[in-house]
């Protein structure tokens, strides 16, 4: 069964926490650029914790369209429902 | 002009490098004297980052090879291997290299660059996946982008990443390309190839190694760490590049599947270029001849590589995983790892510089390669400007 953009985006906030600066605020619009100053090897290392809690595979044309914690749900969403 | 104005920032990135002293971007060297020495700004240097493993720029043999081709073949085929730019000698190479790992087929490309992007294109496509090292080295992963196939990426050298992505592919496992490196060139660490080969088995999938870094240097006949791993008959590609322990330039694939040659006609970096030249041909001959008949060479370089490792680890520098001629010291800042690059090019050692986004995990690093042309005495030079470097 798929979850909710809502259900993933949380997952996602509490997945990026490592990678984030200390005391950002993570919601739907965070850029992860811009707001929380991740560097392509986080955002690599991140994708990798995504694929690996949802159990599916993130291909790389899939994250040219990712900008915010939303974008990224929405791969996810789309990918549980293939 | 709008168009050019995405190359500011690129401006600006040389301007900020260039503030402060001189550039790692920048270096030109005025005059090449030996494989492990060379005239820069004025000074003369050791060169610590040629990745000239072997030191076979200067071997007498390979030059005199390369002369006698010169001479007797002209300076250039002007033409494209599918035209008129196959010379028995390319042909001869190619059997050579298939012979040296004990495969049928083998074929030469211009570049290593070149032979990353030919064999991929020619391998993969829309209708595939491509699973690779997330520290795979960038023309792999250009490469990876041209075929259309879907890529992901697994942690590197993490066979558990690898096996997860390749179990979630299903059936689709067994149309999948599994693309990673003998050896790293940024860290000097070595892929897990046994166990990276038993997954790739398990499921099916086909398996893409680039010894660029590794041949020559890995394995009790120099065929690499395909060959140290003991996985020559479950690797289903190899490739690599006659620019680092061959001495020259160019690239190679090398199969035990009878499909290799038909990569001819399915590789567009293959059959748009011209071939390579006559006398680099010859050389790579002979530097290849020089890799099977003096594996005292292997020694030698194992020798420096041990001693520059345990030299810097004892000083207390934070160095990559494995003993191997690639030797990275790590720096968390960047400025700090470009003033201490600086420092070692003033006291005449020449090393790579590399920081982010070049470098995997956004750390910087002062590279070193070491050669078997490196004396002992050398090797010792370029410990104590680390020493003094750091004083």
């Amino acid at each position: 069964m798929s979850d909710t953009i809502e259900t993933i985006t949380g997952v996602l906030s509490g997945l990026l926490g490592k990678y984030a600066k200390p005391g950002s605020t993570i919601k739907a619009s965070t850029n992860l650029v811009a707001d929380l100053g991740l560097e392509s090897v986080s955002i690599l290392e991140f994708v990798v914790d995504v694929e690996d809690h949802y159990d599916l595979n993130i291909d790389i044309e899939s994250l040219s369209d990712v900008h915010t914690v939303l974008d990224m749900a929405q791969v996810v969403a789309r990918l549980q429902n293939r | 002009m709008e168009l050019l104005k995405k190359f500011e920032a690129h401006a600006a990135t040389r301007d900020a490098l260039a503030s402060q002293g001189t550039a790692p971007t920048e270096i030109t060297i005025e005059k090449i004297l030996s494989p492990t020495e060379a005239m820069i700004d004025g000074r003369h240097t050791l060169l610590v980052g040629t990745n000239n493993y072997l030191g076979l720029t200067f071997d007498p043999e390979c030059i005199a090879a390369g002369q006698r081709a010169l001479q007797e073949e002209g300076t250039g085929t002007t033409g494209s291997r599918m035209a008129n730019g196959t010379y028995s000698d390319h042909k001869m190479l190619e059997q050579e290299l298939a012979e040296f790992y004990g495969y049928p087929y083998g074929m030469v490309f211009s570049t290593g660059y070149a032979a990353n992007l030919g064999a991929l294109v020619a391998l993969a496509g829309p209708d595939d996946a491509v699973l690779l090292d997330a520290d795979a080295h960038a023309s792999l992963y250009d490469g990876c982008k041209m075929t259309g196939a879907a890529i992901y990426r697994f942690k590197h050298n993490d066979t558990e990443s690898l096996e997860s992505r390749l179990r979630r592919l299903g059936d689709h496992a067994r149309r999948t390309l599994v693309v990673v490196e003998g050896l790293y060139s940024v860290f000097g660490d070595k892929a897990p190839l046994a166990e990276i080969a038993r997954i790739k088995d398990k499921y099916g999938a086909c398996l893409f190694v680039d010894e660029a870094h590794s041949l020559g240097v890995f394995g009790d006949n120099g065929r690499g760490v395909v060959e140290s791993d003991g996985i020559l008959d479950q690797a289903d590609f190899v490739v690599g590049t006659f620019s680092k322990s061959l001495g020259s330039i160019g690239g190679f694939c090398v199969s035990r599947h009878a499909e290799l040659p038909l990569f001819r006609y399915a590789s567009r970096p293959y059959i748009f270029t011209a071939s390579p030249c006559p006398s680099v041909i010859a050389t790579t001959r002979m530097a290849l001849q020089q890799i099977r008949k003096r594996p005292e060479l292997r020694t030698q370089l194992w020798d420096n590589a041990t001693r520059l490792y345990n030299g810097l680890k004892e000083m207390g520098y934070e160095l990559g995983p494995d003993i191997s001629p690639v030797v990275a010291v790590r720096f968390v800042e960047r400025a700090k790892a470009l003033g201490f690059w600086q420092k070692l090019l003033k006291s005449g050692i020449y090393t790579n510089l590399m920081q982010p986004p070049a470098t995997p995990d956004g750390s910087s690093l002062v590279r070193c390669s070491i050669t078997a042309a490196h004396t002992t005495e050398q090797v010792e030079r370029i410990l104590a400007a680390f020493r003094g470097a750091a004083g």
